[in-house]
């Protein structure tokens, strides 16, 4: 029996429906196996500001029940090292790339995605709205006017597709996913991080050096499924789901509720070979059901 | 997806003192790849407790990679269960080996706080080539923390060694041992153990113009470089423990 696993969104086709989450893999360490690298659909590289940022005092990581509490605070090199320093490398593989970008500044968004557009090995465009660590009192992802009016701006000079990457830090995530949507989206990523934090009970001080960080891993997995089941409702884009993802049945739950890709993160840190072993796993599922193609599989939750 | 993942069978879980164990690794091609200084990264469980795995120093690299530890929390009882012929999930030999004394250098003096001794037995494995004099400065919590330091005395070093409370050797912190032994200019420090103590070792070295590397230990996610997790302020700024470290130049440390 052929299997069909390809998905896509926009214009830009993938080979499967399973990447990774931005920040879990880096730009591809020393370590990375670009063989196996190359049998995901796409490779999310770490977010990237246009200016280098230096990132949050540590501690920066807690292990928490089922997860962990993160607050790294976009510690990256900035849009010129990527270019010149990161980028040759991500080229290379044979898979489209994602670049997650975010912005601190009026007007960074534009010139990242600006210069973003001219590189012919940047598949698609994530746009990082919902970063939960940095002292801003409201996130864009936080407010469906404007996750609006910034997508619908970026849209209007992006020759790339675009997908705006959410907050579960919200009441009603639909909206915002609504919203990114009408202003011309391509796709939408959820969830990111949910705000969170650890005391250290003898010190009575906060574990992490920012206070308060992002929650992941497997925790978060049952509200994550929830949120894009809400965001499923309401747009008709592709989504590209993550949150906890530690198996071939957790990323299945996420494609069923209509998901068009899943993204491994946490799962990386404790099992870096957790996006082949999901990959493996989908398609002995596909073989045990009988599904010939994944598109069989997205969003066939049955509710009656 | 990542080149140093073993799936290391235990041939060995020696308890070394009421507290300290010895674990033996071993998968074809993993011991070859060791340098001194380097560490592992060990899932202890395959469920989700504890969810991180947990890094550990290589102390002796020889036909098997063995780690010391120290049954502290919850991951390490676990290890301190496993038995022999069990398999354990390893990424490693991972981070940046110790680099060696400058050219001139007489004397080496490795000052450890706990199990910090760990990476210092492969160290020695390597200067006791060259025509150093070899001293180890060991402090513990008290005499079940004290192993026996044999094979660094076989690897020619003079050891000395403090407890807190004085139930083994000198009563007092590694430090005050410090003050106690004939440095044989030029002298260059190792140091590796909580905090606090290389806090001190950086302290007592700056004042006596000694430089050194110390080895740190943070918490850790992945291990490899990638998650920034484990990062330390130095004077070039932040730097992973991980895969920047575990070794540092002393001073560069900001603690």
């Amino acid at each position: 029996m052929s299997m069909k696993l390809n998905v896509s969104i926009g214009h830009i086709q993938f080979q499967n429906p399973v990447t990774i989450a931005s920040g879990t893999f880096g730009y591809i360490s020393k370590y990375a196996k670009s063989a196996d690298i190359q049998k995901l659909g796409a490779f999310i590289p770490k977010t990237i500001t246009l200016a280098a940022r230096e990132g949050n005092p540590s501690p920066r990581i807690v292990e928490t029940a089922s997860g962990m509490i993160n607050a790294i605070g976009i510690e990256n090199d900035g849009l010129d090292h990527f270019l010149a320093h990161k980028l040759p490398d991500l080229a290379k593989l044979k898979i489209p790339l994602i670049v997650s970008v975010s912005a601190y500044q009026h007007n960074d968004f534009e010139t990242l995605v600006t210069r973003l557009s001219q590189e012919e090995s940047v598949s698609l465009i994530e746009l990082n709205l919902s970063c939960p660590n940095l002292k801003h009192a409201r996130l864009i992802a936080q407010d469906p006017a404007a996750t609006q009016e910034v997508v619908a701006a970026l849209k209007k000079i992006s020759a790339k597709p675009l997908i705006a990457k959410l907050s579960p830090n919200v009441t009603d995530i639909a909206a915002v996913a609504f919203a990114a949507q009408e202003a011309g989206a391509d796709a939408v990523s959820l969830v990111n991080t949910f705000s969170a934090m650890a005391v250290d009970v003898h010190r009575r001080r906060p574990v992490l050096g920012n206070v308060t960080g992002g929650l992941s891993g497997p925790a978060i997995k049952p509200i994550a499924l929830k949120m894009v089941y809400d965001v499923k409702k309401r747009v008709t884009i592709p989504i590209i789901a993550m949150g906890g993802i530690m198996t071939a049945e957790d990323a299945l739950e996420f494609l069923i509720v209509g998901a068009t890709m899943v993204a491994v993160g946490t799962a990386n840190f404790v099992d870096p070979q957790t996006p082949l072993r999901v990959l493996q796993g989908i398609k002995a599922y596909m073989k045990q059901h009988r599904v010939s193609d994944i598109h069989d599989i997205i969003g066939s939750l049955r509710t009656s | 997806m990542i080149k140093c993942q073993y799936t290391c069978s235990i041939v060995k879980n020696q308890k070394m003192t009421s507290r300290l164990f010895c674990l033996s690794l071993k998968a074809p091609g993993f011991v070859q790849r060791v340098l001194p200084g380097q560490f592992v990264h060990v899932r202890v469980a395959n469920g989700l407790k504890p969810f991180f795995r947990r890094p550990f120093s290589i102390f002796r690299a020889q036909k098997t990679v063995d780690i010391l530890y120290d049954v502290v929390g919850l991951g390490t009882r676990i290890l301190s269960e496993k038995k022999k012929g069990e398999s354990i999930d390893c990424l490693g030999p991972l981070g940046i080996s110790f680099r060696l004394p400058p050219p001139g250098t007489k004397q080496v003096v490795m000052i450890a706080g706990g199990v910090g001794v760990a990476p210092f037995l492969a160290l020695t494995d390597v200067l006791k080539k060259e025509k150093y004099q070899l001293v180890l400065l060991y402090g513990a919590r008290d005499k079940d923390h004290v192993f026996s330091l044999k094979e660094f005395r076989k690897n020619g070093c003079q050891v000395h060694i403090a407890t807190d409370d004085g139930s083994h050797g000198v009563k007092g912190r590694v430090s005050a041992l410090f003050s106690k032994i004939n440095l044989k200019m030029p002298t260059y420090i190792y140091t590796c153990g909580p905090k606090p103590m290389i806090k001190c070792v950086q302290d007592l070295t700056r004042t006596q113009h000694l430089s050194g590397q110390a080895s740190l230990e943070e918490v850790m996610a992945c291990g490899v470089g990638v998650c920034l997790g484990c990062s330390i302020k130095t004077t070039k700024g932040f730097r992973t423990v991980c895969h920047d470290g575990p070794v540092f130049d002393l001073q560069e440390i900001i603690l």
